[in-house]
């Protein structure tokens, strides 16, 4: 029985018979989005153990697993995109170096290795401490779990930390080059002018620390209020600014790339030109740039110059990060979707409308999206999200990272599980 | 022997009805009907190339030519490709656009069902008086550089010594960023395969000897295939004649194996 | 140094590194298993793979073939102006016809009251889009018209499909009619 693998709603001007059908669908969205999403966690982690901003560290544990959450779920997007998902493991036995998706098998791998490697030299005082809190199957779980070792000594702390130096600091170029070379895979399709352009890698980065930001922050937040604790205000103060920064950045090359086009005019603008006010002008014009741009930063460029009250700040910070959010998927969508409703005629457009129950429909969709919340809660009930409850609280001094009189903060938490 | 007797006399039987009906006056008028002068040129085989020969000779270089100027638009190459492939409907491995450009040099392109069923009507949706019109036929353009060979991240699409970029159907991810690469839009993913499917330039028929089946069909040669390194081979001939001929999007870099004649800068 | 704990202080980082070049070492041994035989030999794809693209069922058999076992209407088709028609456009890929050498089923012939479309993909004029000098075109009920023939004859009424001008010049000898000016006329339509 023939699958569904790709529809194409109608077609205006003249479209190479070929190009009616979108094979690109939301499951190419998604993928972008959530290692977009896994790579910003990971830099917001990264600023508070490599760059040392102090305000951050009450997310800087929960990031990690934040992004471990999602990395999860980041091949799954993938496999039920791909005609034959048997064939996956080909990506590893015969990737072909000129294919700018054949890496994504080793990088994913490799850093994924590198979080959980990570993870583990961070919790690994909660794990020994629960494994001899336990009994039974839970004791043995968390003695796997942290390989056999109960040793916590100054010394061994000492070289863990040092260790989770290095690797958070090996962890930026590897989430640079894991999304960078996201963009990559499409600003290296020449045949699409939306597409082909050096700037895409650098916006997909970019974009990517907007989503991952804006991503722990909504999480924080909304966690935080599921478990009855107050986010610490300087931390959420902090990310925003880095939010607004990652934000303008973006925003401002995204509109340098169409402004170039069009000042540059060449015959690729009059294609661009029809797509972006044919297709694509309500999700890109109306709700990527105005809405969800604009809005946004405009929200987020108040919330990081004016003095607002506790009040203001709870509504408008989470709601200028889900904004973000939003903003970040919206480019996705209008890049993957809206370079294929281009025909490389150059003359006509298609449109395009996922179907609910297609493969690549918006249910589907939807549940991989609700995957990583639920990956969350189970790493959760593992380990602990928040250094500890009594350090997160507004204004508490910020500490340097794990230490002994932390560690045994958490010894008597841990019976505590999340939600 | 009985059944050429049984021809014969069938075509005999046909002769007689209709000479009956030349002298009953109801065909007459046909006899003002004026025949072409010229004979009608026959088919040349590909030299050399039998089953059992090995079909990947780096002796050889083939290539394509389209005749522009020559298409009459019949689509029947789309017919004999949809048969010796039985491509999918809705999916083309070979299509021949129609352009028609009006008085006001306004440029219309059309393609309904690939070219499948000929165009045998005009366009009625066309404002202005039509100043120029031509077919042209899209096939793989068999790159030099293919940029599909260049993404496909597992080597399941490749180009063989000989030039043809093939697809291993075994190995083929069906993730179809070669479908996204191509400047050509000469890809698709078989709804029933699930993997990438093009033009092969009927790689099979050539290992039997036979050439291409669009070339096969195409009933006023306008589809041309042969051996660039054969200097007798009417392709060497139309490149190296000062002929106007040209490739698809040549600043796309990809150096195709397929040249058109007579090419129009409307074509893309 | 606290004495109470029973692993070494090095311990866990060993085992992990252990544990990574492990999974490391049985990935490339993994890989080598599984990766198609003689891979790379020939350039980065499988070696034969261009033979399973070569040895793909030939279906359209071409003309030769077909008039191999038709002689008369061999005879017929190459004298005519047809001769450049391939016969499987019309009667469909010859793999459906014959198969190892033996009759598999019977062709489609197009004729009569159908055959109107088939011959007006190439013949007709009402398009207007062919260049003029490489085929005679036709608007059929111009030309039935013009000929002062009934506006509901088919195509092979007077033309024999294989040899289309056969019976015509037959007909113009059997009244006396030249058989065609010396160096032919332009195509009118």
């Amino acid at each position: 029985m023939p699958l569904i693998l790709a529809s194409a709603a109608s077609a205006a001007g003249y479209v190479f018979p070929n190009d009616l059908h979108v094979y690109w669908g939301l499951m190419i969205v998604l993928y972008p989005y959530i290692t977009g999403i896994v790579a910003g966690a990971f830099i917001v982690s990264s600023l508070y153990h490599v760059f040392h901003v102090q305000s951050l560290r009450p997310v800087a544990q929960f990031s990690l697993l934040f992004a471990l959450a999602f990395l999860v779920c980041a091949a799954l997007p993938l496999l039920v995109h791909l005609g034959q998902p048997g064939r996956a493991l080909s990506m590893f036995l015969t990737p072909n170096p000129s294919s700018a998706m054949a890496g994504f098998g080793y990088f994913y791998l490799a850093y994924a290795a590198l979080l959980v490697l990570e993870i583990f030299f961070i919790y690994r005082p909660v794990l020994v401490l629960r494994q001899q809190a336990a009994t039974g199957g839970r004791r043995l779980f968390y003695g796997v779990l942290a390989v056999g070792s109960d040793n916590l000594s100054a010394e061994a702390l000492a070289m863990d930390r040092r260790i989770v130096g290095v690797l958070a600091g090996l962890g930026i170029p590897m989430a640079c080059v894991l999304h960078g070379y996201v963009g990559f895979i499409f600003g290296g399709i020449k045949a699409n002018p939306l597409w082909a352009t050096p700037l895409m890698p650098v916006i997909f980065l970019l974009s990517a620390c907007v989503s991952g930001i804006a991503g722990v922050i909504v999480a924080y937040v909304v966690l935080s209020k599921m478990t009855g604790r107050q986010p610490d205000r300087a931390c959420l103060r902090t990310a925003l600014r880095f939010l607004w920064g990652f934000f303008l950045v973006t925003f401002a090359l995204e509109m340098l790339e169409i402004f170039s086009q069009a000042y540059m005019a060449t015959s690729h603008w009059q294609t661009l030109r029809s797509l972006l006010w044919g297709p694509l002008f309500n999700s890109y014009w109306v709700w990527q740039v105005t809405v969800f741009s604009v809005i946004p930063l405009a929200l987020l460029g108040y919330l990081s110059l004016q003095r607002v009250s506790a009040t203001v700040f709870r509504v408008l910070a989470p709601l200028a990060a889900v904004m973000a959010l939003l903003q970040v998927f919206l480019m996705r969508w209008n890049v993957v979707i809206g370079g294929q409703l281009i025909s490389r005629s150059g003359r006509g457009a298609v449109y395009y409308d996922p179907g609910w129950l297609d493969r690549e429909g918006i249910l589907l969709s939807a549940v991989i999206l609700l995957l990583p919340v639920a990956v969350l809660y189970g790493l959760g009930r593992i380990l602990p999200l928040w250094p500890d409850a009594g350090e997160v609280s507004e204004g508490a001094p910020a500490t340097g990272s794990l230490n002994l009189s932390s560690v045994e903060s958490v010894k008597q938490d841990s019976g505590e599980e999340f939600a | 022997m009985d059944e050429l007797e049984r021809i014969r006399e069938e075509i005999d039987l046909d002769r007689r009805r209709f000479v009956k009906k030349v002298l009953g006056g109801v065909i007459g008028g046909s006899l003002l009907l004026v025949l072409p002068a010229g004979a009608v040129k026959v088919a040349q085989q590909i030299s050399g190339l039998a089953a059992g020969t090995d079909p990947v000779d780096p002796d050889r270089k083939f290539a394509f030519v389209i005749d522009i100027t020559g298409c009459i638009g019949c689509g029947y190459c789309c017919v004999a490709d949809k048969n010796e492939f039985q491509v999918p409907d809705g999916y083309y491995r070979t299509w021949v656009e129609r352009y028609v450009i009006d008085d006001q040099d306004n440029v219309h392109v059309d393609a309904p069902r690939g070219g499948l069923d000929g165009y045998a009507t005009a366009r009625l949706d066309i404002p202005h008086p039509v100043r120029d019109t031509f077919f042209v036929p899209k096939l793989c353009n068999m790159c030099e550089k293919p940029s599909c060979v260049q993404v496909c991240p597992v080597g399941a699409t490749f180009r063989t010594a000989d030039g043809f970029v093939l697809i291993d159907r075994q190995r083929c991810l069906g993730c179809s960023y070669c479908v996204q690469a191509c400047p050509y839009s000469v890809r698709f993913i078989g709804p029933e395969s699930r993997v990438a499917e093009k033009c092969t330039w009927c790689y099979h028929r050539l290992a039997q000897g036979l050439r291409p089946a669009c070339v096969e069909a195409c009933p006023v040669q306008a589809r041309k295939f042969g051996d660039l390194n054969d200097r007798e081979s009417e392709v060497y001939r139309l490149l190296h004649e000062p002929n106007v001929i040209s490739v698809l999007k040549p600043e796309m870099g990809n150096e195709p194996s397929l040249h058109y004649l007579g090419l129009r800068r409307e074509v893309v | 140094m606290q004495p109470d704990f029973k692993s070494s202080t090095h311990l866990h980082v060993i085992r992990l590194a252990l544990t990574i070049a492990g999974v490391l070492v049985a990935g490339i041994l993994l890989r080598q298993a599984l990766l198609p035989a003689g891979y790379g030999t020939s350039g980065r794809y499988r070696p034969g793979a261009e033979l399973d693209e070569a040895n793909r069922t030939v279906r359209n058999l071409a003309n030769d073939a077909c008039l191999a076992c038709h002689p008369l209407i061999r005879k017929l088709h190459l004298a005519g102006t047809h001769a450049t028609v391939s016969c499987e456009i019309c009667h469909g890929p010859g793999v459906d016809h014959v198969q190892d050498g033996k009759l598999a089923g019977a062709m489609p012939t197009v004729a009569g009251d159908v055959i109107g479309p088939v011959c007006l993909r190439c013949h007709g004029q009402v398009a207007r889009l062919r260049p003029l000098d490489s085929i005679r075109m036709v608007s059929a009920s111009d030309h039935l018209t013009g000929h002062r023939v009934r506006a509901d004859n088919d195509c092979d009424q007077c033309h024999h499909v294989h040899a289309p001008m056969k019976w015509v010049r037959e007909a113009r000898e059997m009244v006396g009619l030249a058989a065609e000016p010396e160096g032919g006329r332009p195509w009118t339509n």
